[in-house]
């Protein structure tokens, strides 16, 4: 896809394709990255303050956290918890999302009322309300999350490309493709969705920076990915109680979603910047 | 004192870096109470000129050298704050599109108030009074109660009348219309037109006419300049500038215009198009010379300088005296081959829309399409005429499938085509196919040209091999004028008059018996146009099939079609050979259609344009 | 004109109302089938099987589930949400006693948001085609990237641990008294005459507010750029122009205007999901608000509790939307009138 290589080009995707490839890597390599395993407690030493700090153990490079973990192993086996959930959650909530999208924006008629209404229904849930609750019936682990975080964003995905695949299909070579004999899903995968693609790889990559968030949200509350998987929003929630002993617990992980979340949008709005240029005149 | 007076004006475009003139020493001279008319084609650089005079030029455009003088004064040296006190004030416009050139979310008599308080009219019953009276003026019924409506719920036609109002108020000594009516319904150019005449003369107002219509600046305008390429190749005195035109290119152009009266032949055609701003960087020498049918060496060799031929009159051309030799084709239109067997029979076509309804309110049935029946005959051309909202583009939509009938049937050889069966879905994408208006939403941007000619040949069950469609590809090429080099291009590439060809090349790849041309010369140039209309006209001949030709340019449609089907709200209210039905119109709607259009002859007079200024304009 | 809003508002309120039954009754089934038993839960662990049996038939648990919906539901539309099993209240008056602060809190971050969002967006259009504005955009984004429950832990360290600026726990300093009049705690100290209750109070508002409101506000600054963005491209702008309109004029006059409709309709989504932000920022600061009462619920498995906050905050939702929407239709000429 021509588009989507121009948009290489771009020094914002170049710079967030940079730093997600970097917490990947981290995600990835985290066996050989970490210097300790992230659930080896030591209670002789709690609370450590980062190497360069006094008082800090070259041992623990960025402390230890209540239970004498290594903050610096909790760190990066959290970026492979939140790159998972940020990962098979966008593709979920896409899959789900776009194909009601389609299927509404091109039939329209009765179908589009009814899926309209039905994301209706389901956007009047405050999103972190109904993932709260969600999480209560299903219970904790990371595919639980990841299912939580596609039942709930789905709507996203359908409401915005259900916009553009409106636009797309009253262009008149949709019409054309049918008077030439096509049916209608030859004409949808031929015609519409490579129209819509690059708006949904734009939203696909701002569905993963949302995706961390709500990871994390509900890591922090206590309904996460379950207490034996590090995550960034559990090191949080560990270390607002001791938030005077040492601050550095908790700005790490803040530090890591914040990263890893402007990473994501980065990558959205340079996406979005070079694939609607070809749209409008100006950037914007 | 000169109301605006030009003086080798060239304005330059920054284009990769280098400076290329838009405009190139354009000079004229307007005298108070004038109008004079910019008459060309699309790029000519008319539009140009009317955003110099406001100073607002596209960024990369600029006044490089030359003047533009407002009574005395260069616009292009003044203080912003000075030019800024002009606008609106002593020099007006009128848009093009009436349309969108309102603010939807204020009122009519709020827009009208603003403009007022600015001209310095003190107090808000003052204001009022006054729009009332422009209002008037504008022959809009209701003054009142126009004041308190939105944009969106006033017409084309008195939107474009509150602008013109609103341009008039300040009694300005220069008024720039640019395309006034292109936008509009054809019976609302002659209202709108006798309008900004009556307002003219009222006010003694200097004009400069944009348009691309020579007929109707021969009719309106008292000089007029016609512009090729950023260069004023012809001007003078309307009248005797388009009846006998010095510049090749005027004659040419006056050719290609299809006619109402005369004889049907086949139209003149420049080859190629007009020269874009990228291409004249390396063109030394005259910028017509790559179509001009009288040209010589040293045409080439440099740009002519602007000769007097008669008084009051010059031309850029060396060969000015050899102009009137460009004759009209000597051959005849080829004669259709038109069978007597039907082809296409629709009979009592209906079709209603349902409005509105919901939790609390009925719906409403909207009926566009009322009882239409007509026939088309084996390689017959057959017209639809109407103005928008007649529902000539709903019945387009009926025939080909795009949208359900309410009632009625179309037989297609005999076989009912409401037939749901997927036999007869097949059947009809073979035989029946369509040309969209738009050549800009008809072409998938992100398909090759290949890809899309020979789409047909992908659907359904037969899939054509990959060879058999390249040799297509470059029979259809070929068939409709483009070299096959085209067939790797993206439609981003090509121009509006490539696209429609491309276009027509995909609907007729499965060699169709009926095709429906929606609006398809609509919005390209006469030049073009008149390559295109010779095209189907060849391709009739050669490849042997009907057509349905829905449009509202009624010289097209008399050109190229044997009968007509006259539209108005929803009901086919005439139809008949044209020929009779032109010469001799039974319905009112028709009269008035025939009414907009100006005489082919500019000494001729154009009554809808000189009538005394009748009753108020009904509501529409 | 008013009777025409008012007219439109209910209109669309009574059309939400199936809306909010489908919601209600999905929140229903949802909590049901959880491997939960609210009935196990509310007796002593050292109960018989049989008297939990007892119980669940006394909750009518045994009935189907249809039926147990309805039953509710009638219920409920007699003010009844049943009874929080951890905290032994009716859930409907916890609600009602933590719904006001959550309420204060969202107005104060939504006022916050507004502000920062319209002076944010037209400083972002202003240098749009000046050097700054890369640097602008790209400082948006990253505001966009930072999450409320972010902000709040950040404000909590900066101004409450690090600087200690500002208190970051409940609502007021412990040992004022606070008075239950509206509910709405500024308003009732204002209205007992207690200003050092009212100071310390907003000193409480501040950082939440501000947390929430910094959050929410970089979408509404992006979306007025766009849409001011958006009509400079229109025909009437440039008509505006050749009429000799200043374009201080142009912009307050006539873009702004426009540009307000897609801004305001995003700002009143925004609202409702900053409502329920609320939940997160009220955790992190200990506010007593509705938040903290459903994070404690789910973490309790609290049933009752859960359904009736759920519900609340559905209906809070709804009612912005609702109101939201009706706003546009009165301000969009094209909607309003025909």
């Amino acid at each position: 896809m021509p588009a989507i290589l121009r948009s290489l080009r771009s020094p914002r995707v170049l710079i967030a394709l940079g730093m997600i490839l970097g917490i990947a890597c981290c995600a990835v390599f985290a066996s050989s990255l970490a210097p300790h395993d992230p659930g080896d407690q030591n209670l002789l030493s709690i609370l450590t303050p980062p190497a360069w700090a006094d008082g800090g153990d070259p041992n623990y490079p960025l402390g230890t956290d209540s239970l004498g973990r290594c903050v610096l192993s909790r760190l990066i086996y959290g970026a492979r918890t939140a790159m998972l959930v940020a990962l098979f959650a966008s593709l979920g909530a896409m899959i789900v999302g776009s194909i009601l999208a389609h299927v509404s924006g091109y039939f329209g008629g009765a179908v589009d009322w009814i899926i309209g209404r039905m994301v209706d229904v389901w956007m009047s849930f405050p999103p972190v309300i109904l993932s709260l609750i969600l999480m209560v019936g299903l219970g904790v682990g990371l595919d639980k999350v990841i299912l939580a975080i596609v039942l709930v964003d789905w709507t996203r995905f359908c409401r915005v490309l259900r916009s553009e695949v409106l636009i797309v299909t009253r262009h008149d070579y949709v019409a054309a493709a049918r008077l030439l004999g096509f049916t209608h899903w030859q004409t949808i995968v031929r015609e519409v969705l490579p129209a819509t693609l690059p708006l949904l790889i734009t939203l696909i990559s701002l569905e993963m920076a949302i995706a961390v968030v709500v990871e994390a949200i509900l890591s922090f509350v206590g309904l996460g990915v379950g207490a034996d998987q590090p995550a960034w929003g559990q090191m949080i929630a560990d270390a607002r109680q001791y938030v005077y002993q040492s601050p550095w617990n908790l700005l790490l992980p803040i530090l890591a979603i914040f990263l890893t979340v402007t990473a994501f949008n980065l990558l959205g709005d340079g996406l979005r910047r070079t694939l609607d240029v070809r749209l409008a005149e100006t950037g914007r | 004192m000169l109301a605006l007076q030009a003086k080798d004006l060239t304005i330059g475009a920054r284009i990769d870096g280098t400076v290329v003139p838009a405009i190139r020493s354009l000079s004229f001279d307007l005298a108070p109470g004038k109008i004079l008319g910019l008459v060309g084609e699309s790029g000519a650089g008319k539009t140009i000129v009317g955003r110099a005079i406001a100073q607002l030029l596209p960024s990369g455009f600029s006044v490089t050298s030359g003047s533009l003088l407002f009574e005395g004064e260069d616009l292009a040296r003044m203080p912003p704050a000075r030019r800024r006190a002009l606008l609106g004030r002593a020099i007006a416009f009128i848009p093009q599109a009436p349309m969108t050139a309102l603010n939807p979310v204020l009122t009519i008599g709020a827009q009208f108030d603003e403009h007022l308080a600015r001209l310095g009219e003190d107090g808000r019953s003052a204001r009022r009074e006054r729009a009332l009276a422009m209002l008037a003026a504008a022959r809009l019924p209701n003054a009142g109660d126009l004041l308190g409506q939105y944009p969106h719920q006033l017409s084309g036609g008195m939107c474009q009348r509150v602008l013109i109002a609103l341009a008039f108020a300040s009694n300005p000594r220069l008024v720039i219309a640019d395309e006034p009516t292109t936008a509009l319904d054809v019976t609302m150019h002659p209202p709108i037109l006798r309008l900004i005449a009556e307002m003219q003369r009222q006010y003694g107002t200097a004009v400069i006419f944009i348009t691309h219509d020579l007929r109707l600046a021969a009719q309106l305008c008292d000089d007029v300049i016609v512009m090729y390429a950023g260069r004023a190749v012809e001007s003078g005195p309307a009248r005797a500038v388009l009846s006998t035109p010095a510049h090749p290119y005027t004659r040419c152009l006056q050719l290609a215009n299809p006619s109402m009266r005369a004889e049907r032949r086949a139209l003149y055609v420049m080859p190629d198009q007009m020269p874009s701003l990228r291409q004249l960087q390396n063109m030394p020498g005259c910028h017509f010379a790559p179509r001009c049918p009288v040209i010589v060496d040293e045409c080439r060799r440099g740009e002519p300088a602007s000769v007097a031929i008669a008084a009051g009159r010059s031309a850029a051309c060396i060969r000015a005296a050899a102009t009137r030799s460009i004759a009209a084709t000597q051959a005849a239109a080829v004669a259709a081959d038109i069978s007597e067997r039907s082809v296409l029979q629709a009979e009592s076509l209906q079709k209603r829309y349902e409005i509105g309804g919901g939790l609390f309110s009925s719906a409403r049935s909207v009926a566009a399409v009322k009882h239409a029946s007509f026939s088309i005959a084996e390689n017959e051309f057959v017209a639809l005429v109407g103005e928008s909202g007649s529902g000539k583009s709903t019945i387009a939509k009926l025939l080909v499938g795009l949208e359900q009938l309410s009632g009625g049937k179309i037989l297609l050889n005999g076989e009912d085509l409401t037939d749901p069966s997927l036999r007869s879905r097949a059947r009809r994408a073979t035989s029946l196919q369509m040309v969209f208006q738009d050549p800009q939403s008809a072409l998938n941007p992100r398909r090759r040209v290949a890809s899309i000619i020979t789409q047909a040949m992908e659907a359904g069950s037969r899939h054509a091999s990959w060879n058999e469609r390249l040799v297509r590809t470059r029979e259809l090429l070929a068939e409709v004028g483009l070299s096959p080099d085209f067939a790797a291009r993206l439609p981003g590439q090509l121009s509006g008059g490539q696209r429609q060809r491309i276009n027509i090349a995909r609907a007729l790849c499965n060699i169709p018996k009926v095709l429906i041309a929606d609006e398809i010369v609509s919005g390209l140039d006469v030049s073009i146009q008149a390559q295109l209309l010779n095209l189907l006209a060849r391709l009739r001949a050669e490849l042997g099939f009907a057509m349905l030709f829905i449009s509202h340019d009624l010289s097209v449609v008399r050109h190229l079609c044997s009968r007509v089907l006259v539209m108005y709200r929803g009901e086919i209210v005439e139809q008949g050979p044209i020929e009779k039905v032109f010469g001799d119109p039974q319905h009112a709607h028709t009269r008035a259609l025939l009414s907009s259009v100006p005489p082919d002859e500019p000494e001729a007079a154009w009554p809808s344009l000189g009538a005394a200024a009748a009753a108020p304009v009904p509501l529409s | 004109m008013i009777a025409t809003v008012v007219k439109l508002i209910v209109r669309r309120l009574l059309a939400a109302i199936p809306i909010l039954l489908i919601v209600s009754a999905l929140l229903f089934c949802v909590l049901r089938l959880l491997p939960v038993d609210p009935a196990a839960m509310s007796l002593p662990p050292t109960a018989t099987i049989e008297e939990v049996e007892a119980k669940r038939r006394e909750m009518g648990l045994d009935k189907p589930l249809p039926q147990q919906y309805l039953i509710w539901l009638s219920d409920a539309l007699h003010g009844d949400f049943g009874r929080s099993i951890a905290l032994r209240r009716e859930a409907g008056s916890l609600v009602a006693a933590t719904l006001p602060a959550t309420i204060e809190l969202a107005l104060c971050a939504m006022v916050i948001a507004a502000m920062l969002g319209l002076g944010g967006g037209l400083l972002l259009f202003h240098l749009r085609g000046s050097v700054f504005e890369p640097v602008a955009d790209l400082v948006s984004v990253l505001l966009l990237s930072i999450p409320e429950f972010l902000w709040g832990l950040i404000l909590l360290f900066v101004f409450g641990v690090a600087l200690q600026l500002m208190p970051f726990t409940g609502e007021v300093s412990p040992g004022l008294p606070i008075p239950h009049i509206t509910g709405f705690l500024l308003l009732d100290s204002l209205l007992i005459g207690r200003f050092d209750v009212f100071l310390s109070a907003c000193q409480h508002l501040i950082l939440p507010a501000v947390a929430l409101g910094l959050a929410f506000s970089p979408t509404i600054m992006r979306v007025l750029r766009s849409s001011l963005f958006d009509v400079y491209h229109e025909d009437y702008i440039e008509q505006a122009r050749l009429r000799g309109l200043s374009e201080g004029h142009i912009l307050l006059g006539h873009a702004l205007k426009n540009a307000a409709l897609p801004t305001l309709t995003l700002a009143g989504v925004q609202f409702g999901i900053l409502f329920s932000g609320t939940l997160l920022v009220e955790l992190i600061y200990s506010y007593p608000g509705m938040g903290n009462l459903m994070v404690d619920a789910v973490r309790n498995a609290d049933l009752p509790l859960i359904q009736a906050i759920g519900l609340t905050y559905c209906i809070v939702v709804l009612v912005i939307n609702t109101v939201v929407d009706s706003l546009y239709v009165v301000l969009n000429p094209k909607l309003r009138v025909r």
